[in-house]
C-alpha cells in the first residue's frame, strides 16, 4: 500500500461532501475568516444565506458562530489553522467549548503545510492547545477519504470539533472502502511487532518508512490516529495487541501532542512498552527552501526516521 | 414618561442599589461599582419593560436577546431577574456561595442569560451571531447588548463593529456604560499613567463604524426611555449603538467616579458611609444585616 497518485485536496474533498449536506439542511452555516477553497465558491453562489465572510478577525469569527449556533445553527467556521486555534484560543475555550457548542472549527495548513511562510503560519502545536479544552473533539486526517467522511461525522457530532487539513493534495490511502473512519482509528497497515503510530501528513511517511524497515528485515505495523480526542483507546490497544515498541510519528511539537497523548495512554492504562517519540524538538523553524528541506534538516525525512528507529530497536 | 412610572423605577434602582451591597458584603466580592453605574439602564429595560422577556418561560422564542458583555455586572443583574420572576429571591441571599447559581460573572446556565460571560469582548461578536440568525429568519425580536466602556479596549468589539456596520445588523441594539473608568484608570481623562487608552471621541467611532449612535445620561429614565422607546419602529438599515455617559459607584460616595473601587467592598467604616448613602440604618452588629428597603412593587 505505497503512497501513491496525487488526488483532489483533503480540504475539498471535505467541502464537497459538506456541500451536499448544507443543500439538504439549511441549518447549517459556514463562516470563513476571508480563507477560500475553490470548492467554496459553490457555497456562496448557490447558498447565500448560508455563508459569510466576517473578514481577516478570528474573534469575530469565533463570537459570530457562537451566536449562530445559540440560535440553533450547525457552523463550521473555516480559517488557517494557526488562526483559527491560536489567535482565537480564548474564544474556543469561552464561545464554544465552554458552552459546549455545535462548532466545528476547519483549519487548513496543518504541521509545517505553509512550508516556507514560516512559523506564524506553521501550526505545530494545535493538537496540544485544542486536545486540553473539555468538549473539543479532534480530528486530524490523514487522506481525502478520511477527510471526506469527516463532514457527515462533523455533522452528526452535536459538540465543539476541530479538524485540520494538510494543505495540498496529498496521496490517497484509505481508496478501497474498508476503514471506519469514525473509529477514529485506523489500522493502515497491519504488520509485525514495531508499531509506528502517527496522524495527519506522518502518517504517509509511517507507510514509507515501513517500506524501508521491511527491506531489512524488520517487520512495522502503520496505525493512523486520525481522531486525537476522544481517543478510542479500545481500539488503539486492538491495533496495538502483539506490538513490543511503539514509535509515534508527528509533525508537531513534542510537548503535549501525538507522542505526549500516547504516554498519557500508557500510564493511565499500565501498558508498559517502551515508546519512542518522533517529532519537532521545543523551537521555531525559519528555515525556508520547503517542507522536505524542513523534515530533513529537523529528523522528520524518512531516512532519518528510518535510521533513528533501526538504531533504538538495537 | 409618567412621573409615577418614573418614581416606581426610581424606588426599584434603588433597591438594586441596597440588594448589591447586601449581597457583596455578605460575600465579601463583587463588581459594586459596575452594578451601580449600569442600574437605571438595566431596571429600565426589565422593569420598565423596554425589553420584551417572559420570566416563566426564559427561552420563549420571541423574546428579545439580552446579551450582558460586561459581566461581572451580574450581580446588579440577579437582583432585577429575581424581581421579574427568573429567580427565587433566596438566590440572592447566598450570593457566590457553595451550590448557588449566581457567581461574580453571569454565566448561561443563569435563567434570563443567554450567554458565558466574565472575559469581556465577547458580547458584541455573540450579538453579531444572534442579529444575523434574526435577519435570515426576519424575526422582528431585538438584540440588546450591555457592554462596559473600558471593554472597548478589547479589539474583538472592532471586528463585532465593523462586521455589524457594514452588514447592517439593524436589529442589534447596543448600550455602552459609559462610566470612564476600568480596573485601575480613567477611559474619558488622563490624569495618571495607569489611566488607560482615550475612547473619545466614542459617538464619532461607532459612527464611522456603520452605527447609529445616540447619547444619553445612562442615570436618567426620561433618557433611557427617549434613547429607546423607538427602537421596535427605527427607520434605516442601521446597528444602534447607545452611548450612557454614567457614574461608576454611582449613589455611593466613597466610590463614585473614584479609582481603586472596581472590585472592592466597602467595610467598616466604608460600609458605615455607603450604607448611610442608600438610606440605610446603620449595622448594629458585626452580622449580616438585612436590607430593609422596600421591593418596591
Amino acid at each position: 500500500m505505497a503512497s501513491t497518485k496525487f488526488i483532489f485536496g483533503m480540504r475539498d474533498a471535505f467541502f464537497s461532501a459538506l456541500y451536499e449536506i448544507f443543500k439538504r439542511d439549511p441549518e447549517t452555516v459556514f463562516i470563513s475568516a476571508d480563507n477560500g477553497a475553490p470548492t467554496l465558491d459553490q457555497f456562496y453562489q448557490n447558498l447565500p444565506n448560508q455563508y459569510f465572510n466576517v473578514g481577516i478577525a478570528e474573534q469575530q469569527l469565533i463570537g459570530m458562530a457562537c451566536g449562530m449556533a445559540l440560535e440553533g445553527k450547525k457552523v463550521y467556521a473555516y480559517a488557517i489553522a494557526p488562526f483559527i486555534t491560536v489567535r482565537c484560543y480564548e474564544q474556543n475555550k469561552v464561545d464554544i467549548c465552554a458552552m459546549n457548542l455545535p462548532i466545528v472549527n476547519v483549519g487548513v495548513g496543518a504541521g509545517y503545510a505553509y512550508d516556507i511562510m514560516g512559523p506564524t503560519h506553521h501550526t505545530v502545536e494545535d493538537l496540544t492547545i485544542m486536545r486540553a479544552l473539555p468538549n473539543m473533539t479532534v480530528h486530524s486526517p490523514a487522506d481525502s477519504y478520511c477527510a471526506e467522511a469527516l463532514a457527515e461525522i462533523s455533522y452528526r457530532n452535536p459538540g465543539p470539533q476541530y479538524i485540520r487539513f494538510d494543505r495540498a493534495g496529498v496521496p490517497e490511502i484509505y481508496g478501497d472502502g474498508r476503514f471506519n473512519f469514525a473509529d477514529g482509528v485506523l489500522l493502515t497497515r497491519p504488520g509485525g511487532s514495531l508499531a509506528l503510530v502517527a496522524t495527519g501528513i506522518m502518517v504517509h511517511q509511517a507507510i514509507k518508512i515501513a517500506d524501508e524497515l521491511a527491506k531489512v528485515g524488520v517487520q512495522a505495523r502503520v496505525i493512523d490516529l486520525c481522531r486525537i480526542k476522544p481517543v478510542n483507546t479500545e481500539r488503539l490497544f486492538e491495533y496495538l495487541k502483539g506490538a513490543e515498541r511503539v514509535v509515534t510519528m508527528e509533525e508537531h511539537l513534542l510537548a503535549g501532542g501525538l507522542g505526549g497523548l500516547m504516554a498519557e495512554i500508557f500510564v493511565d492504562n499500565d501498558y508498559r512498552l517502551p515508546l519512542l517519540r518522533i517529532g519537532q524538538n521545543d523551537r521555531y523553524v525559519f528555515d525556508n527552501g520547503g517542507r522536505e528541506v524542513i523534515w530533513e534538516k529537523y529528523g522528520l525525512d524518512v531516512r532519518s526516521m528510518t535510521d533513528r528507529i533501526l538504531r533504538w530497536i538495537k | 414618561m409618567q412621573l409615577e412610572q418614573r418614581q416606581t423605577l426610581e424606588r426599584k434602582a434603588h433597591w438594586v442599589r441596597c440588594k448589591v451591597l447586601e449581597m457583596a458584603t455578605h460575600a465579601k466580592s463583587g463588581h459594586i461599582s459596575s452594578a451601580y453605574s449600569q442600574t437605571e439602564l438595566l431596571v429600565a429595560l426589565y422593569q420598565g419593560r423596554l425589553m420584551n422577556y417572559n420570566s416563566k418561560n426564559p427561552r420563549w422564542e420571541d423574546r428579545d436577546r439580552f446579551i450582558l458583555s460586561k459581566g461581572q455586572g451580574g450581580i446588579g443583574l440577579y437582583p432585577i431577574l429575581a424581581d421579574v420572576g427568573y429567580l427565587p429571591h433566596s438566590e440572592l441571599d447566598n450570593f457566590a456561595g457553595r451550590d448557588n447559581l449566581l457567581g461574580v460573572h453571569a454565566e448561561h446556565h443563569i435563567p434570563g442569560m443567554e450567554i458565558f460571560s466574565g472575559s469581556l469582548g465577547h458580547g458584541l461578536p455573540i450579538s453579531t451571531g444572534f442579529a444575523q440568525v434574526g435577519l435570515l429568519r426576519k424575526k422582528d425580536w431585538l438584540v440588546i447588548c450591555l457592554l462596559g466602556d473600558a471593554e472597548l479596549a478589547e479589539g474583538s468589539n472592532w471586528e463585532a463593529a465593523m462586521f455589524a456596520g457594514s452588514k447592517r445588523l439593524s436589529n442589534l441594539i447596543c448600550i455602552v456604560d459609559r462610566n470612564g473608568a476600568g480596573v485601575t484608570g480613567y477611559t474619558d481623562r488622563i490624569e495618571f499613567p495607569c489611566d488607560g487608552p482615550q475612547l473619545n471621541p466614542l459617538d464619532k467611532k461607532f459612527e464611522a463604524f456603520g452605527f447609529d449612535v445616540r447619547t444619553i445620561d445612562g442615570h436618567d429614565f426620561d433618557q433611557i426611555f427617549a434613547a429607546l422607546g423607538d427602537i421596535r419602529q427605527r427607520q434605516g438599515k442601521k446597528p444602534l449603538m447607545i452611548i450612557a455617559n454614567t457614574h461608576k459607584g454611582k449613589g455611593a460616595s466613597i466610590m463614585e467616579d473614584k479609582r481603586l473601587w472596581h472590585y472592592r467592598v466597602p467595610a467598616g467604616e466604608d460600609l458605615a458611609v455607603t450604607r448611610a448613602d442608600l438610606g440605610l440604618k446603620p449595622l448594629r452588629t458585626n452580622k449580616r444585616a438585612l436590607v430593609d428597603a422596600e421591593q418596591g412593587e
